[in-house]
């Protein structure tokens, strides 16, 4: 080739990284089969099935999830005032991601997308794509890297105007409580006051049956999902100021009628709060 | 979807017939295996083969409003507000696609394709040898289609072209889909038409990289991209979320269409793996400028 810096496939900077593993299911896979989404293969509708069988209300979970991000991000551009979003734990593309949502809003609102699967960067790079007002990107980093997290989305946010920190239903794949609180910690200590954390996930022991078929799920060979106490996920806002109603379940959060009864049985938690 | 009177032509853009063919093929499915009845007993009954239903069901071929009746009473559907739901769908899924006034270019299976493109909210290609339809220039389509009729009158081929370039109307629609494009490296480095045509075709892909919902990304010599990816294809989705993804495959004469799970997941996987790959779209913009100067 004749020029010198023709790209190689090599350099993490050029592409979207390693390959992907079909042979064992995936997370986001998974969810986006719960979702009645198509990017799924089989193993991921095996995996998928044999939760659901041994515990049937993840479907509940999965479209409660996405009905709380849509009105937390409705809340936050609309009433909070929030212009800028950091979305750590991307997933695969569905209806209504948060930059279609926060610039439904207005326009001109920045999203940072943030995962470390090729699969789903190479997704959200191709379909997650701003207004021409606004603003989104895509940052490969690990969460458990959370000052590399920050460095990154500096290039697209402002960090002196407030941030919509997002976290949904990802904290359950850092096993370990302490290096899981800290890491909510350590990304909100980078945002300025007058941030917002929104997070839902999942509970343990509400469920024997959902309890059952993680444990399932977590032997599939597809990455382990911890689920916590309901004060453990308190925790994960220490320091901040809730917004009514508090950390509820999912879809007890500012339940919007419009939305249908769209995962009204989740046992899952979620809660928006202030930083001050 | 907005009704169609009876003479009308879809514009560019409108869903056009061919994914009311498979809402109706895909319900007519679900009533035949409901009722238990076998792929050739429908089609004694509406004096067709096993393989008519088939195509049917898959919403490739148009439906006479007469067998649909026939199917429908043989399937036990004795509700008469479905019924006209389901006819009045038959007679809206045959108003033709603007592509009918080129019937005289069109070859069948292309006719196919186009409702298809038409109909689809995300298209994903991989391009091997040819930059695709949708992103040629009107010099490149016109040097393409020359290498494939070389002795047909210019009338003609004039035809071709000027069909090719009424597709790419929809990148512009509306309410376009989303194109998502892996291409070769070797698809940009082969002078189709000669060095000038192709930085010209070249520009042109930098500046459709640059319209909201198409994105480029090209797979450099230097990636190892993947064993299984030896012909370009395509696959269409459909928002509908009962309808299947469908892969398309050119081929020199005809084209294939799969859309068996299976076989649908096979080439996404080859897709994902080369979307992966490839360099990234913001990349892609750099390296195509890259090839132009050396073009």
């Amino acid at each position: 080739m004749a020029t010198s810096s023709a790209p190689g496939p090599d350099d993490p900077e050029n592409t979207a990284g390693a390959g992907i593993d079909t042979t064992v299911p995936h997370s986001a896979r998974i969810w986006n089969y719960w979702l009645g989404g198509k990017d799924n293969y089989a193993v991921d509708r095996e995996a998928g099935d044999q939760y659901v069988k041994v515990f049937p209300g993840i479907v509940d979970i999965a479209r409660a999830g996405r009905a709380f991000l849509a009105r937390a991000v409705r809340y936050l551009t609309l009433e909070a005032g929030i212009r800028q979003f950091l979305d750590v734990g991307t997933g695969l593309p569905t209806v209504d991601n948060t930059h279609e949502l926060a610039q439904r809003a207005d326009p001109a609102s920045r999203i940072v997308y943030v995962d470390n699967d090729p699969l789903v960067l190479a997704h959200a790079r191709a379909l997650l794509t701003s207004t021409p007002e606004g603003v989104t990107d895509y940052v490969d980093a690990d969460m458990r890297d959370p000052a590399a997290v920050l460095a990154r989305a500096e290039a697209t946010l402002d960090f002196g105007q407030p941030i919509g920190l997002m976290i949904m239903g990802v904290m359950g794949h850092i096993p370990d409580d302490d290096e899981a609180q800290s890491i909510v910690q350590r990304l909100l200590a980078g945002l300025p006051s007058g941030s917002y954390l929104a997070m839902y996930d999942g509970l343990d022991s509400v469920s024997e049956a959902m309890t059952e078929a993680q444990e399932g799920y977590d032997d599939t060979g597809a990455m382990p999902y911890k689920l916590r106490y309901v004060d453990q996920v308190r925790r994960f806002f220490d320091g901040l100021e809730f917004v009514e109603p508090g950390l509820v379940r999912c879809p007890e959060w500012r339940p919007d009628p419009s939305q249908g009864d769209a995962g009204a049985n989740a046992i899952t938690l979620a809660g928006v709060a202030r930083k001050p | 979807m907005s009704t169609v009177e009876p003479g009308d032509e879809l514009p560019v853009g409108a869903p056009g017939p061919t994914v009311l063919r498979m809402m109706l093929g895909n319900q007519l499915h679900q009533l035949r295996e409901a009722a238990g009845v076998t792929a050739e007993r429908a089609g004694y009954e509406i004096r067709a083969s096993r393989s008519k239903i088939s195509r049917m069901e898959n919403g490739r071929v148009s439906f006479k409003e007469r067998d649909v009746a026939d199917l429908l009473t043989m399937y036990g559907v004795t509700d008469e507000q479905k019924r006209a739901g389901m006819l009045s769908l038959a007679r809206q899924a045959d108003t033709p696609g603007w592509w009918s006034s080129y019937s005289d270019v069109l070859d069948d299976w292309l006719d196919t394709y186009l409702g298809l493109e038409a109909a689809a909210s995300v298209i994903r290609t991989f391009e091997l040898q040819f930059v695709h339809g949708l992103f040629q220039t009107e010099a490149y389509a016109r040097a393409v289609t020359m290498l494939g009729h070389k002795a047909t009158p210019a009338e003609e081929i004039d035809r071709r072209v000027s069909l090719r370039l009424k597709r790419q109307d929809l990148l512009t629609s509306p309410d376009p889909p989303r194109v998502w494009s892996v291409i070769d490296e070797a698809a940009l480095r082969r002078p189709v038409g000669g060095r000038s045509v192709m930085r010209g075709q070249l520009r042109h892909l930098t500046q459709v990289a640059e319209l909201p919902r198409v994105t480029i990304q090209v797979v450099p010599f230097g990636s190892g991209a993947h064993a299984a990816a030896s012909s370009s294809f395509s696959i269409l989705r459909f928002a509908e979320p009962e309808l299947p993804d469908v892969v398309y495959i050119e081929l020199l004469t005809t084209a294939l269409y799969r859309e068996k799970r299976e076989e649908v997941d096979h080439y996404m996987e080859v897709i994902n793996h080369l979307s992966t790959q490839a360099l990234t779209p913001d990349r892609t913009t750099r390296f195509l400028n890259e090839i132009t100067r050396e073009t």
